[in-house]
């Protein structure tokens, strides 16, 4: 969408172009997908790292993760506060933990690493080598997770995600927009607090001498919200509107409540054909619902993110990876998608049809 | 058109009106500023003009408002959003969104018009306000003044035809308040558009309005007429309007251009007035209070400060000046050790602040951060002052009496003295945050200040004060400068810096770049001059009561 745009306010400035160009391209990214493209792209990751723990795939995955991390979404330059913690870092730390957890707390496996005796509770028993890996598996599939939603947090800015929120929701989506914005401003706040209360020689001890701290936290927010309550109100935004019918509003709710039926149905009862009728009727009325919800709530959307075709060719990946893992398509070795290291470590397999399929999620890193 | 008819309002809860028996008739197309002391009801009429209130703060509203022909209160402040553009005093606080040309879209998203025409529509309203370059900005890395800009904008996306505006440049340097005002002004000249403003700044504003409405504190009718009548009529004025009403200069000079044709003449016949001694500190061969060496300190890869010497004596006031991001805050926080230097030292009292903690420091040093809120939180303005000293662990003699006595203070304590001093007498059982502007300034002024510090130093104390309660801050500071204390303030204000300082020092990227009297380094200066050092050039003086006191 960005060079056509770029374009178009190129040419509107054209006389002092050379420096309105350099700063318009400063804070423009490069290349940008429609966020529903990353958001099927995400849905994708999702459901392969959680169904899924054979090392081999998991490895894939995460590979193409970092692949598109490394192309996309740079390490944005640090403005102090942005540095959150990096994939790699919180990877280790997940890893590790989940690996010395399983160890000490499941005692299944041939091979024994030692054994402590069995009358403490929980920790005793025999530390295996099998619990060791399988609990390394988890951290790993949690650790990739980690990073495909750092990828989404660089790539999307906050109010392409929220354009994603039904029209239906428009007032909760300019709160979240809001917050967004008002947690920054609140923490500069608590630094200046702070640092006046330090000035007239506060220390911090116990709990009482947070007070000086929270009251002019307090009172100031209440005096910012009102203020953009009043600004919001002088520019012709009004919360929940009044005409809203009410059947829209329980469709959405009867659609949740069939999803829910419906999942459990072919999950827990093995019910697949009624299942996944009362899924698709959830699903039919959610969307009547919202849609219909929406129509009362007149707004339009400045700039609305355009569909292109590398949006086609995103999603069409991400369908065929997550389809090769849940679909019981023929052909197909399923069975190498569920890896247990128990009772004795064995080689996981590999069918190399699923692993061609899972380079679709490298998609959003060709351009 | 606008019409207030009998207009009374009161806020819930209020024993007092906020506004009374108000009637107005305001033409189109006209730049109109309202002015009054803080507290007469400037934001609460300006509010009446799109219905926030009553709509937004309830209360009880008599008598009638047409804007346009419409009523504000039948229809809601969502149909006026259409007719009267409003922007707001901080504009932080009104930012919806965090990208600039977001921000101007939000009040046509919530009209509903078509994504095509809203294209248009955001185009034409940066290209209005200069914008362009600054479209795909997030708006936390505007400065000010483009902030407020963008404010205004983001008002005028919905093509009202009645802009109104609450004290836009109060928390504004000079610089970016005159880029908002002369935005304004060519809003006004080239469209027509009717420009509706509060504002305590008179002197940049003045020379461009139409008319002028005084609205008194007392709820007595308010003046409305041309500039000339009202300055005329009215006690508060910047000093160009002073000194030309006391020197009975007609027609009363709104510009220093006008100004100019009369006080040539003036000195001409009052040749022995000219170069009136100022009062000079001799502070040469003192021991500094307050003394900073070779300071550095750097953010990141970023000098912020390079090697700054600076001494401040015991009965001096420095005024502190530059442009935005020298380094003037970054030095003054170093000074109480919330910054703490790279290199160099600092010395307080004669002894290094290296390795004493903020609280220590502050009892000999009092600061006064910018905004003064941040500082309050107790129940009363006595219990502030206590809580300062209870946390300096003050509790021998004359304070602890009080502290275990605060039902029934002694009216000799000192305690009651400061309040006496501050004005702040009568209110010591009041709540903080219920007082004015400059009253929580002066409740927060004493709070840093009841340890009877050796050493002020005020950020930028000006701000958002109108002319009275700027005249007792500067008439405080120079009482305790006679005490014998050393203070220094940071400011934009250079008719502050005219009126109280002693000493001038000016920084530029880190660096102090000149250094002496007042005369010297602000009569010289084509940014910082005041207007009596531009309207008597080469006089040496820099106030009203000089150009008065020579006559």
């Amino acid at each position: 969408m960005d060079a056509g745009l770029t374009e178009q306010a190129g040419a509107k400035v054209a006389p002092e172009a050379e420096t309105e160009f350099l700063q318009e391209t400063r804070f423009h990214e490069p290349r940008t997908f429609h966020p529903l493209a990353w958001t099927a792209w995400i849905a994708a990751i999702v459901v392969i790292l959680t169904l899924t723990r054979n090392p081999l795939y998991l490895a894939l995955v995460i590979g193409l993760i970092a692949l598109v991390l490394w192309r996309r979404a740079p390490v944005p330059a640090p403005d102090g506060h942005a540095v959150i913690l990096s994939p790699l870092r919180f990877g280790l730390i997940v890893v590790t933990t989940a690996a010395l957890f399983n160890v000490a707390m499941v005692h299944v496996g041939t091979t024994v690493l030692f054994a402590l005796p069995a009358w403490i509770p929980l920790l005793g028993g025999p530390w295996t080598l099998e619990a060791l890996v399988y609990g390394a598996l988890n951290g790993v599939a949690l650790a990739g997770l980690f990073a495909g939603f750092t990828v989404i947090n660089r790539v999307l800015p906050v109010r392409s995600v929220l354009r994603l929120v039904p029209r239906a929701y428009y007032p909760v989506a300019v709160v979240m927009s809001i917050a967004v914005t008002f947690v920054p401003t609140t923490l500069a706040q608590i630094q200046q607090i702070r640092e006046a209360q330090a000035v007239r020689g506060h220390r911090l001890r116990g709990v009482r001498s947070w007070l000086p701290l929270v009251i002019p936290l307090l009172e100031g927010g209440m005096e910012r919200s009102l203020q953009l309550a009043e600004a919001m109100m002088a520019r012709g935004f009004a919360g929940g509107s009044a005409t809203t019918e009410r059947w829209p509003q329980l469709a959405v709710l009867g659609g949740f409540v069939l999803i829910v039926a419906g999942w459990l149905l072919q999950l827990v009862w093995q019910q697949a054909a009624p299942g996944a009728a009362l899924l698709v009727a959830g699903a039919v009325l959610l969307v009547g619902g919202l849609w219909r919800a929406g129509r009362s709530h007149p707004h339009t959307v400045y700039r609305p993110d355009r569909w292109q075709r590398w949006d086609w060719v995103i999603v069409a990946g991400a369908l065929v990876a997550a389809g090769a893992y849940l679909l019981p398509l023929p052909g197909i070795d399923r069975g190498t998608i569920f890896y247990y290291p128990y009772p004795s470590l064995n080689w996981p397999g590999f069918d190399w049809r699923i692993g061609l399929a899972t380079l679709g999620l490298a998609a959003p890193a060709l351009w | 058109m606008i019409h207030f008819e009998h207009l009374s309002y009161t806020y819930p809860g209020a024993a007092l009106p906020a506004l009374q028996d108000i009637s107005l008739m305001l033409p189109d197309g006209e730049l109109i500023l309202l002015i009054g002391a803080s507290g007469s009801g400037k934001s609460t009429l300006l509010r009446c003009l799109n219905g926030l209130v009553p709509h937004f703060s309830g209360g009880a509203l008599r008598g009638n408002v047409r804007v346009e022909g419409l009523d504000p209160v039948a229809a809601t402040p969502r149909i006026l959003s259409r007719h009267v553009g409003f922007v707001f005093q901080d504009p932080e606080a009104q930012f919806v969104t965090d990208r600039v040309e977001d921000e101007i879209a939000f009040a046509l998203e919530n009209a509903a018009m078509p994504p095509q025409e809203m294209r248009v529509r955001v185009e034409e309203t940066l290209d209005l306000l200069d914008l362009t370059p600054l479209r795909d900005r997030p708006l936390k890395t505007l400065s000010g003044g483009e902030r407020q800009r963008v404010a205004i904008a983001a008002a005028l996306a919905l093509r009202p035809s009645i802009l109104v505006l609450d004290e836009p440049t109060s928390q504004l340097d000079p610089k970016s308040a005159e880029d908002v005002l002369n935005s304004l002004v060519r809003l006004n000249h080239d469209l027509g558009l009717t420009v509706i403003l509060a504002e305590h700044r008179l002197e940049r504003v003045l020379p461009f309005v139409d008319s002028v409405i005084y609205l008194p504190e007392d709820g007595r009718a308010p003046i409305y007429a041309d500039p000339r009548t009202v300055m005329q009529r009215v006690e508060l004025g910047p000093p160009l309007v002073q000194v030309g009403k006391a020197l009975a200069w007609q027609p009363l000079p709104l510009t220093i251009k006008e100004g100019l044709r009369f006080s040539r003449g003036w000195l001409a016949d009052h040749p022995s007035a000219a170069g009136v001694q100022h009062r000079r500190t001799e502070v040469d061969g003192a021991t500094p209070f307050v003394e900073a060496r070779g300071v550095q300190v750097r953010y990141g890869r970023q000098e912020v400060l390079r090697g700054v010497d600076l001494a401040l004596h015991p009965g001096e006031i420095v005024v502190l000046m530059g442009r935005n991001g020298a380094g003037k805050t970054t030095l003054l926080r170093s000074l109480v050790g919330l910054v703490r230097p790279n290199a160099g030292t600092i010395r307080v009292g004669g002894t290094d602040i290296a390795g004493r903690d903020v609280a220590d420091i502050c009892r000999q040093v009092g600061y006064l951060p910018q905004d003064p809120n941040t500082l309050l939180f107790a129940e009363s303005v006595r219990e502030e002052l206590f809580v300062t000293l209870r946390n300096h662990g003050v509790e021998s003699g004359e304070w602890r009496l009080e502290i275990g006595d605060s039902e029934a203070p002694n009216l000799q304590s000192p305690l009651s003295t400061l309040l006496d001093r501050l004005g702040l007498a009568d209110k010591a059982d009041a709540y903080p945050r219920d007082l004015s502007v400059g009253e929580r300034q002066r409740v927060a002024l004493a709070a840093v200040t009841v340890t009877r510090p050796g050493a002020l130093l005020l950020d930028e104390p000006t701000r958002g004060l109108d002319y009275g309660a700027k005249r007792g801050l500067e008439q405080l500071l120079v009482e305790w400068r006679d005490d014998g204390m050393a203070i220094l303030v940071v400011t934009h204000d250079v008719e502050l810096a005219a009126a109280i300082a002693d000493r001038v020092v000016l920084m530029s990227q880190g660096e102090i770049i000149a250094e002496g009297a007042p005369a010297e380094v602000l009569g010289a200066s084509p940014l910082f001059a005041p207007q009596i050092a531009k309207l008597f050039p080469e006089t040496g003086w820099l106030t009203v009561d000089d150009v008065l006191g020579a006559s």
